[in-house]
């Protein structure tokens, strides 16, 4: 992996207007207004797909936040490290087919990123509605803390290999 | 005695979709189309402002976002009675370019050429032979053995890994692929190659729109500044961008997608007698060049065609109560004033009433209502939209670019005009009015350089942009040529507020149920008719179905007359 953007890619997927299922699209909003240092990259990719492919390949390190219909408890947050497509889960979004074929190219292509993916377990993808439920909005400042956390890991770690 | 196929496509991108086709004697004798998953974008817009409800439509799909947004803008410039700068337009129109070369490059390569290419096969060609081909069809430069063998090993290597991924569920050895291994190894190339490039041309979007996904409209014109020397605004820089990223996209339609296209149509002219359907064709036309409101200036001109009759256009006027209008009938929904009537949409309504199976169920009960979809119709007409709509309707005006791409591809794959009519038509239709769009795209470009060079640099016309200038009410439409096909979104606006918003998107034209009369839409009628070799393997219906371009990737699930589960393949991604 040569000449990749050395800043941590946040890149929050999914539909803003099916409620919880936007999940990933809210926490990128929200890192977005907290004005983060510039050693991170923040993007709402919304149901981008293929299009979200050149983030991919920039960077090194792509931290990934989306919702999952995995039946577990409302509001599991995982952290799941996937190297092929079939380790992303089943049912993922709306929008994990384009991702899901992009992710094997990437491979074929030999163009993998460090992929780091949240996802946080919703019940329905019928809901309807720009608003979180209640249980994913309490889940929202975990799932923030969350993904700083482990973003900063990923800087220092990689400043540490600069020095 | 007849078997009932489901095709249960999961259409992540734009809610679920399911058919169920009865097969007799290796033919499907009917079919039907579903959208099981609901959405309420109407609901979400009531009480909003107007000029925030593209933000919101840009958000129904990932895929052809801006079409949405773009439909937005125009049914409340219209409704406000707003004429936007001839730059803005010119602005959208480059987007919009750039919107069909991405979405139909990616449609052919990435979600419709594995119902044609065995990816399988394709190890097996000889890399000297398909350079050699390769080099035959097409000036594209990376064609040498050495190019296709490093593909083969990519592959090789890839599969042994245990991992399949993108071609994990296809009908792989069918014997409906018909494709020497040479072919099939210049599909698979291409593949990638088509995936690498359309990260490209989505900049353009990104340059205008601010952002993509979801690039950012303005009702009134668009919301960058443009300027030769302006540093934070569109520039002399990035304008020579644009410039570059256009004719790269037009360079690769015209050498690969196009070579490509002919090449793998010429195995298959059979599919020009197959998946014809209803006949029937719309377009609204789109691509204004000398302003929107001036529909007789569009490049892809508007008009109806009935009954495969290209020697007569109809006019088609959104506006007109007794025109477009929406049935429920097979649909689960309510209307206040009787579930008989159909609706223009700027009377519309969407009162669910779901009164099908409990899911997960195994068959829909189609002798009643089965789909989320509305029933749209043309003056009582069941009507085809999307780009064989579009190029019929541009053949039959007879506009000379039209006329000049349509019969060039007939003559090279000596076809007769009758072959278009038919799911190889739906899909070579889509090829050429990329090549079109792909000039066009330029042209525009050069435009706005003028414009620019003259003085002109104005880009919104904000004088109505102030609720207080508004009517206590007002109506509007607004219409675009979506890739899939005709959309248009007709807008209430009372006290400054959205009072009611409806959309009549080309899926739901395509994918609707039957009407009242039985009339079939186009999903459903384009499938009767169509063989099927084995229906555990029922490629031919995704060939048609994907013809559509229905934006999404398919699952497929077989049942048997008990509505078991006999086996479950999934084609793309699942």
């Amino acid at each position: 992996m040569k000449q990749r953007n050395p800043k941590i890619l946040i890149l929050g997927i999914g539909n803003y207007l099916m409620g919880d299922e936007g999940v990933g699209v809210h926490a990128a909003n929200r890192l977005q207004e907290m004005d983060l240092p510039i050693a991170f990259e923040v993007v709402d990719g919304g149901t981008g797909g293929f299009h979200l492919l050149e983030y991919f390949e920039k960077h090194e390190h792509v931290i990934l936040i989306d919702a999952t219909l995995d039946k577990n408890e409302l509001g599991t947050i995982r952290l799941i490290k996937p190297r092929f497509a079939t380790d992303f889960p089943r049912a993922m979004s709306t929008h994990d087919i384009g991702l899901r074929d992009m992710v094997s190219a990437l491979q074929i292509m030999d163009k993998m990123p460090n992929i780091h993916l949240f996802v946080v377990s919703i019940e329905s993808i019928q809901q309807q509605g720009i608003k979180l439920t209640a249980p994913i909005e309490a889940t929202m400042p975990i799932l923030l803390n969350k993904i700083m956390e482990l973003a900063n890991q990923l800087q220092q770690a990689q400043s540490a290999v600069l020095i | 005695m007849s078997k009932r196929i489901v095709v249960d496509p999961i259409t992540r991108i734009e809610g679920h979709l399911r058919i169920e086709a009865d097969i007799e004697n290796g033919k499907i004798k009917d079919a039907y189309s579903s959208g099981t998953m609901v959405r309420l974008l109407e609901e979400i817009l009531q009480g909003r402002d107007p000029r925030d409800a593209w933000a919101f439509v840009g958000r129904v799909c990932g895929v052809c976002t801006s079409t949405h947004s773009l439909a937005s803008v125009r049914c409340v410039e219209d409704a406000l009675g707003i004429t936007v700068p001839p730059n803005a337009e010119l602005v959208r129109n480059i987007m919009f370019c750039a919107l069909y070369m991405h979405d139909h490059v990616v449609h052919f390569y990435h979600l419709h050429a594995m119902d044609w290419v065995d990816v399988v096969d394709a190890l097996k060609a000889d890399p000297k032979k398909t350079s050699e081909l390769a080099q035959s069809i097409s000036h594209w430069p990376k064609s040498s053995p050495g190019y296709f063998s490093d593909v083969q090993t990519r592959i090789k290597k890839f599969v042994a890994s245990g991992q399949l991924g993108i071609f994990a569920n296809g009908y792989w050895g069918h014997p409906a692929y018909k494709l020497p291994s040479e072919v099939n190894l210049i599909g698979l190339a291409h593949y990638l190659e088509a995936l690498e490039w359309q990260k490209e041309i989505v900049k353009v979007h990104a340059i205008f729109g601010g952002k993509n996904p979801h690039p950012n409209y303005l009702v009134g014109g668009m919301a960058c500044s443009i300027g030769i020397d302006d540093v934070s605004g569109i520039n002399a820089e990035r304008l020579a961008l644009v410039e570059q990223l256009m004719k790269q996209g037009k360079e690769f339609i015209e050498q690969v997608y196009i070579p490509d296209l002919m090449a793998i149509a010429s195995f298959y002219k059979d599919w020009g007698a197959i998946g014809g359907g209803i006949g029937n064709y719309m377009s609204y036309g789109d691509l204004p060049i000398n302003g929107y409101k001036d529909a007789s200036s569009y490049k892809f001109p508007a008009g109806a065609i009935l009954n495969k009759d290209i020697s007569k256009l109809h006019e088609v006027d959104l506006r007109k109560d007794d025109e477009v209008q929406e049935f429920i009938t097979n649909s689960w929904y309510e209307y206040k004033g009787g579930n008989a009537q159909g609706l223009h949409p700027w009377k519309g309504e969407t009162s669910i009433k779901y009164t099908g199976p409990k899911p997960p169920f195994a068959n829909l009960n189609t002798k009643e209502k089965y789909s989320y979809l509305k029933t749209p119709r043309w003056k009582g007409n069941a009507m085809e939209v999307g780009p064989l709509a579009r190029v019929l309707v541009g053949y039959a005006s007879g506009k000379p670019e039209y006329k000049e791409v349509v019969d060039k591809a007939l003559k090279d794959l000596n076809i007769p005009v009758t072959a278009l009519f038919s799911t190889l038509g739906r899909t070579a239709a889509r090829g050429l009015e990329s090549v079109l769009v792909a000039q066009w795209g330029l042209e525009f470009y050069d435009k706005l350089i003028a414009n620019i060079k003259n003085g002109d640099t104005r880009m919104a016309d904000t004088t109505k942009f102030d609720p207080e200038t508004w009517p206590k009410h007002a109506v509007g439409v607004g219409h675009a040529e979506a890739p899939r096909g005709a959309l248009a979104h007709w807008i209430n606006i009372d006290d400054k507020k959205i009072a009611n918003y409806q959309l009549v998107v080309p899926t739901t034209w395509n994918a609707s149920p039957r009407d009242g009369k039985g009339q079939l839409s186009a999903y459903e009628s384009s499938l009767v008719g169509t063989p099927v070799a084995n229906e555990q393997q029922p490629l031919e219906i995704l060939r048609t179905i994907h013809s559509f371009d229905p934006c999404m990737a398919c699952s497929v699930h077989l049942y048997d007359e008990d509505g078991n589960t006999i086996s479950r393949v999934s084609v793309l991604g699942d």
